[in-house]
């Protein structure tokens, strides 16, 4: 029973992060319809922040949390405008956006390893290493923590799309772009406003993910597939579905990984995507694909 | 009487594509209810898209109190006074008809007088009253066509345009969605109305327009298009408007 506990204690602190990681790529996907296959290569260009920060003058992670977001945010806004924002009327934007941020995840991954290698990295204040102790059960101090903070950063957006001016403008435009824009919502500055705060969530979430995980710049290719796992799980531009597979995903894994072996344990993000895409692809809050 | 819009000999198209418009002109006149009509592919639609701004204007003009509209996106369109309901309603299926009325008055800065507006709202149309916090998306089409019309009064709008309102609903709900409009009108909003439904929509109307193959035909008071003989036989199959 102990044992059980721990495996869901673990699982469940990890599913924060990867709620946060994932939430960026389906805030993107729901107001813009693009999938943003490099969001995972701007989360490790967050945690590359977090980590220098922390290596060459010794800022915390989590202080550097927001100031990751907002580096991030801004290579955000100059991506929208430089990629993104010509084609937004294109009828076959959503396809084209797969080449351009394949294109654009190579891109990425080169410039960080051309300046930091494929080095293995880990930023390691105190608590990524402690842990608190309740009888037989030790729950990470970092994962907890960056669970927390996930949590948070995740429920504060919700209370911003739910009850500010702007939120309402993005929800509305994430259910119907023209009906947003015939009842004065200028859909263009919300686009580049959701792009940067799913990219500033991509920033923060690296910040986490820093302590949480070792990564170098390749990583990104095993976190996409978990990624997509995730937001397809949860129904593509549902936040709440992200939130909800994330945690899901994430038990899961932990008990695969504890009970069949570690290395089936990013299997089950990989046989959750096409098991999803089979049997279910609009996901668990997502909307059924209208038929032609 | 003065024009509160005028279009001007406009051509408009979607894309690339051919002209849809080809040389359509109206004019609005203040606090009357217009009825567009014309068959299939006369760019009744189109003529209301490119008023709103969702199509570019090619040659022509629009012009509202003066100002000239040539140009303007939808949402700065809204902004000067012009309201657009298409035939798809264009509401916000995962909202609750509280937040669809909300995101009517997008354009209003002050949050307290939004409320307000919407509370008078609901206070009007009681069906939207009892449904406040219900998924747009779950009601039915007359629900959904009552909300996206009623949506449009939180604004104040000069001109409220429809595309096809009684697209797709029960003949007595119909009926309603004609009462809601003659109740706009009484309350001095001009009524931009696209029917496909000749008879019905110049029977409850002030002015009739005539488009075909993206020209205005016929331009006048409501009866005098109903009883236009051209017009009895095109569009009303022969039949006499009682």
């Amino acid at each position: 029973m102990a044992q059980f506990i721990q495996v869901l204690i673990l699982g469940l602190a990890l599913g924060g992060v990867i709620a946060l990681m994932g939430s960026g790529l389906s805030l993107v996907f729901g107001v813009m319809r693009i999938v943003n296959l490099a969001h995972p290569s701007l989360i490790i260009a967050g945690a590359y922040v977090a980590y220098w920060a922390f290596k060459l003058w010794g800022i915390d992670p989590i202080v550097m949390l927001p100031i990751a977001a907002l580096i991030l945010a801004g290579i955000g806004v100059l991506l929208y405008r430089l990629m993104f924002e010509q084609e937004a009327k294109s009828a076959r934007y959503s396809e084209m956006t797969v080449l351009l941020t394949f294109a654009l995840a190579m891109m990425v991954e080169g410039l960080l390893g051309a300046f930091f290698t494929n080095t293995q990295r880990v930023t390691s204040p105190d608590y990524a290493t402690d842990a608190f102790f309740i009888s037989d059960i030790f729950i990470p101090k970092g994962q907890l923590y960056a669970g927390i903070v996930s949590l948070v950063i995740i429920g504060g957006l919700a209370l911003f799309l739910k009850y500010s001016r702007m939120g309402y403008a993005i929800r509305a435009t994430t259910q119907n772009r023209d009906a947003a824009e015939l009842l004065g919502v200028n859909v263009n500055l919300v686009s580049v406003v959701a792009f940067a705060i799913g990219i500033g969530l991509a920033g923060a979430a690296g910040a986490l993910v820093s302590f949480v995980f070792s990564f170098f710049p390749a990583k990104q290719w095993e976190w996409i597939a978990m990624l997509m796992s995730v937001v397809v799980l949860g129904g593509m531009g549902s936040i709440l579905g992200t939130v909800v597979a994330a945690f899901s995903l994430s038990v899961i894994a932990a008990f695969v990984g504890t009970w069949v072996g570690a290395t089936w344990s990013t299997m089950t993000f990989f046989l959750a995507l096409f098991v999803i895409l089979l049997i279910r692809p609009e996901g668990l809050f997502g909307e059924k694909p209208e038929m032609a | 009487m003065t024009a509160l819009l005028e279009v001007t000999n406009i051509t408009a198209g979607y894309g690339d594509g051919p002209a849809i418009l080809d040389g359509a002109h109206l004019t609005v006149v203040p606090g009357k209810v217009h009825c567009i009509i014309g068959p299939n592919g006369a760019g009744k639609s189109t003529l209301l898209k490119a008023i709103c701004g969702m199509l570019k204007i090619r040659k022509g003009e629009v012009v509202l109190k003066g100002e000239r509209l040539n140009g303007l996106r939808p949402d700065q369109i809204l902004r000067k006074g012009i309201c657009f309901v298409p035939q798809e309603r264009a509401l916000f299926p995962k909202m609750t008809v509280r937040e669809n009325l909300r995101m009517g008055g997008f354009t209003l800065g002050d949050a307290r007088e939004l409320d307000r507006r919407v509370d008078a709202i609901l206070d009007r149309f009681p069906i939207l009253r009892e449904r406040a916090n219900q998924h747009a998306g779950t009601m039915s089409g007359g629900q959904q066509q009552t909300l996206a019309m009623a949506r449009t009064l939180i604004i104040r709008p000069d001109i409220v345009m429809l595309d096809e309102p009684s697209l797709g609903l029960a003949p007595k709900i119909v009926q309603e969605m004609f009462s809601i409009m003659k109740m706009m009108s009484e309350e001095g909003v001009t009524v931009l109305l696209v029917e496909q439904n000749a008879l019905m929509g110049l029977k409850n109307s002030d002015i009739g327009v005539v488009l075909d193959l993206g020209r205005t035909l016929i331009e006048g008071p409501a009866a005098d298009v109903l009883a236009d003989p051209r017009i009895q036989e095109l569009y009303l199959g022969g039949r006499k408007a009682a």
